[in-house]
């Protein structure tokens, strides 16, 4: 994806990431990581801000930095490099609250064809998996690389 | 593994590593999350895959 990102740090396994966040609020400095699970290759996507003095991540934060999109793109950029290393991979994905969630389905409709060239997408309703389709509210989200 | 110079030719992001982030693999953050991603594994599994 070409849109505007920020640029990516990360360890050397690239499980975790961080970015620094630039709006109205000065710079947030953003955590990702890309957790194992119970199932081999099945790994849980999030992120939150990191506050600089304690190290502590928080996830439910509301940062009203105004470049929502360029944060949840710059998420996505590194979907892309994780899974370049781990091709076989499964990504979970759900917002901390609803209205996150949703921000998410909005973000992945908004982009779905691009992200759908590369990525299978499926969302999660009423406790079944189903390819992902415009417009359902889905609790959560799952990608793997085609 | 791939290079970083391997990743960036693929088009996809730049990545420049720091170690000091490291520290944070084997942290239990986002736990509440991974739970629950372990309980949609336990209760739900993963879709079918019909095509790639």
């Amino acid at each position: 994806m070409r849109l505007p990102r920020y640029e990516l740090k990360a360890e050397k396994s690239l499980m975790v990431f961080e970015f620094s966040s630039e709006g109205p609020k000065g710079q947030i400095t953003k955590l990702i990581k890309f957790s194992e699970t119970t199932l081999k290759g099945f790994y849980n996507l999030a992120f939150g801000d990191k506050h600089l003095e304690t190290g502590d991540i928080d996830d439910t934060v509301v940062s009203n930095n105004g470049d929502s999109e360029q944060v949840l793109t710059t998420v996505v950029s590194a979907v892309y490099s994780f899974t370049e290393v781990e091709k076989e991979a499964w990504v979970y994905a759900t917002g901390s609250t609803k209205s996150r969630t949703r921000l998410y389905r909005i973000g992945i409709t908004k982009y779905f064809e691009e992200v759908n060239k590369d990525f299978i997408v499926f969302g999660l309703i009423n406790g079944e998996w189903e390819d992902f389709t415009k417009e359902i509210e889905y609790t959560a989200f799952l990608v793997r690389r085609r | 593994m791939k290079t970083i110079k391997e990743l960036n030719d693929k088009n996809i992001p730049i990545v420049r590593i720091d170690n000091s982030l490291e520290k944070y693999k084997n942290m239990p953050i986002f736990q509440e999350k991974v739970d629950k991603a372990n309980e949609v594994l336990r209760t739900v599994g993963l879709p079918k895959l019909t095509h790639k």
